[in-house]
């Protein structure tokens, strides 16, 4: 991967973070999810441009408040993606995160079932 | 309930097949055996048990004309059982394999039949009349791990297989002394044997359940990241559909029409994928009734359990009583479904009635009567 690529990759990430701010300013926080997993994952190695990604995502993430009210305007494509980083989450082992990311896999695990733990799970190439 | 025959043959069954009036079915029981079954009044008895293999038969074709069956078993061999009198007479057939046999077919005009395989290769086989001895032609370097399954096209030449390194791909198998190129047909039916015609990269992991419409129009294989694939244009720019659905993968695929399909595997539960008037293919139903409504069903598979301990931790967790119901399973299968084979009436162009096998060792017999039913 070229630095430059990297650095692109980089920019275009600082960028959705600005906007997902002024989103959860708004109180909108579902766009701010929507804005965070739009482009993911980042479609590189590069184990920096993941963790910004992560960072992104998780603050989108962990400004949700009513769930279900998420899923009923979350539109069914952001659901493999969303997956896969709710197992980023897990993996944290991070109390907070960990809990709101249990709270989220229950409601998405009955919305997209079974099917799409098993996508997450088997992907090993569009690695977030 | 579309499931018109339920029968307990085993504690287990990898694979089974019919006979062309489907009177009689051979299966094996998750061991180095064949057991062939006779429907006699209203009873199934056993008739014959298929004893040469040293390891698990992983699988069976039945050739509806000749009326031959084709083993093929871990003990890397595979073997054409001929009905001499009142027994089953068997023939080596040479396939020089260094890994399990795990799959075969019969082609449509049952002069060669393919033989899927864990050491990376097809292999096709004929009868070789001089020799009385049927011979195996590989078709070696292609594939980058095991081939799980191989499907037939009607014209007897093109085959597709799927394998564990997630590809799909279609073969040319011509030989000149078998087959006749047919005028007018595709540029791929110039093809020498073993030349590959496409690979579809379509999926990341395993890959299972290959087969082709009735016209051979359409492809349709199975992910194990549970999305199925349908191909049309076969050729150097097919145009594919990938299909994701909600529930556990599947194993093995069958089309009923050009646009219907049924998959089999991990959810126990037959589903019914069918195209649109535009040719847009999306998962219709289960077959079986126990589940209706997606959205009513709460984890209703296997894993409900795991789950449950896992969402219990979590303070928004399910009761348990909620989750006893679903422990329940109450269809026609309890375990994952392995294999469907179509019972195929002559001169039927849409398949009607069909069977499933699985780990729960029942053999069950569905009934479409009326096609439209099934998409309801």
């Amino acid at each position: 991967m070229e630095a430059e690529n990297i650095e692109a990759i980089i920019a275009r990430i600082e960028h959705k973070t600005r906007k997902i701010e002024s989103l959860l300013k708004q109180l909108k926080p579902v766009e701010a999810l929507k804005t965070a997993l739009e482009g993911s994952p980042p479609n590189t190695k590069d184990e920096r441009c993941k963790s910004a990604n992560w960072i992104v995502v998780h603050r989108a993430m962990m400004a949700i408040k009513d769930v279900d009210g998420m899923f009923s305007s979350l539109d069914p494509e952001y659901y493999d993606i969303l997956m896969k980083y709710l197992y980023r989450g897990l993996a944290t082992g991070d109390r907070p995160t960990c809990d709101q990311c249990l709270k989220i896999h229950e409601r998405l695990t009955e919305r997209a079932g079974l099917g799409c733990i098993l996508r997450a799970l088997a992907d090993t190439v569009n690695t977030v | 309930m579309a499931a018109v025959a339920i029968h307990q043959f085993a504690q287990c069954i990898t694979c089974h097949a019919w006979n062309a009036d489907h009177s009689m079915v051979a299966f094996c029981p998750n061991n180095n055996e064949v057991h062939i079954y006779k429907l006699v009044r209203e009873k199934w008895e056993k008739l014959h048990v298929l004893y040469k293999h040293d390891q698990i038969v992983s699988a069976i074709d039945w050739s509806l004309r000749s009326n031959k069956i084709v083993t093929a078993s871990h003990d890397r061999n595979s073997y054409v059982w001929n009905q001499e009198g009142t027994g089953w007479v068997p023939t080596l057939v040479i396939l020089r394999l260094n890994r399990a046999a795990l799959c075969v077919q019969w082609s449509p005009k049952e002069n060669k039949f393919a033989v899927g395989s864990g050491a990376k290769t097809v292999s096709i086989c004929y009868y070789e009349q001089e020799n009385n001895w049927w011979v195996s032609k590989r078709i070696r370097k292609k594939h980058n791990s095991s081939v799980t399954s191989v499907a037939w096209h009607p014209n007897n030449i093109l085959i597709a297989t799927t394998s564990t390194d997630g590809k799909c791909r279609i073969f040319s198998t011509f030989m000149k002394d078998l087959d006749t190129r047919a005028a007018g047909l595709s540029s791929s039916n110039d093809a020498k044997f073993g030349e590959q015609i496409v690979q579809l990269d379509l999926s990341f992991t395993w890959t299972f359940g290959v087969k082709w419409s009735p016209s051979g129009n359409t492809l349709a294989y199975a992910g194990h990241n549970s999305m199925i694939y349908f191909v049309d244009d076969i050729g150097p720019s097919p145009s594919a559909q990938s299909v994701a659905f909600r529930d556990l993968p599947l194993r093995d695929v069958l089309f009923v029409s050009d646009r219907m399909l049924i998959g089999v595997g991990f959810d126990c539960n037959p589903m019914v994928f069918a195209a649109d008037e535009r040719g847009i293919w999306s998962f219709v139903r289960f077959l079986d009734e126990r589940k209706i409504a997606p959205s009513s069903s709460k984890y209703s598979s296997q894993f409900s359990e795991a789950f449950g301990k896992l969402y219990g931790q979590s303070k928004h967790g399910m009761t348990n009583d909620s989750l006893d119901t679903s422990r329940h399973r109450r269809g026609a299968h309890e375990n994952c479904i392995t294999c469907i084979v179509p019972l195929r009436n002559a001169g039927d162009a849409a398949v009607k009635r069909f069977s499933t096998s699985g780990l729960d060792g029942k053999i069950v017999i569905w009934d479409l009567d009326n096609l439209t039913d099934a998409t309801r």
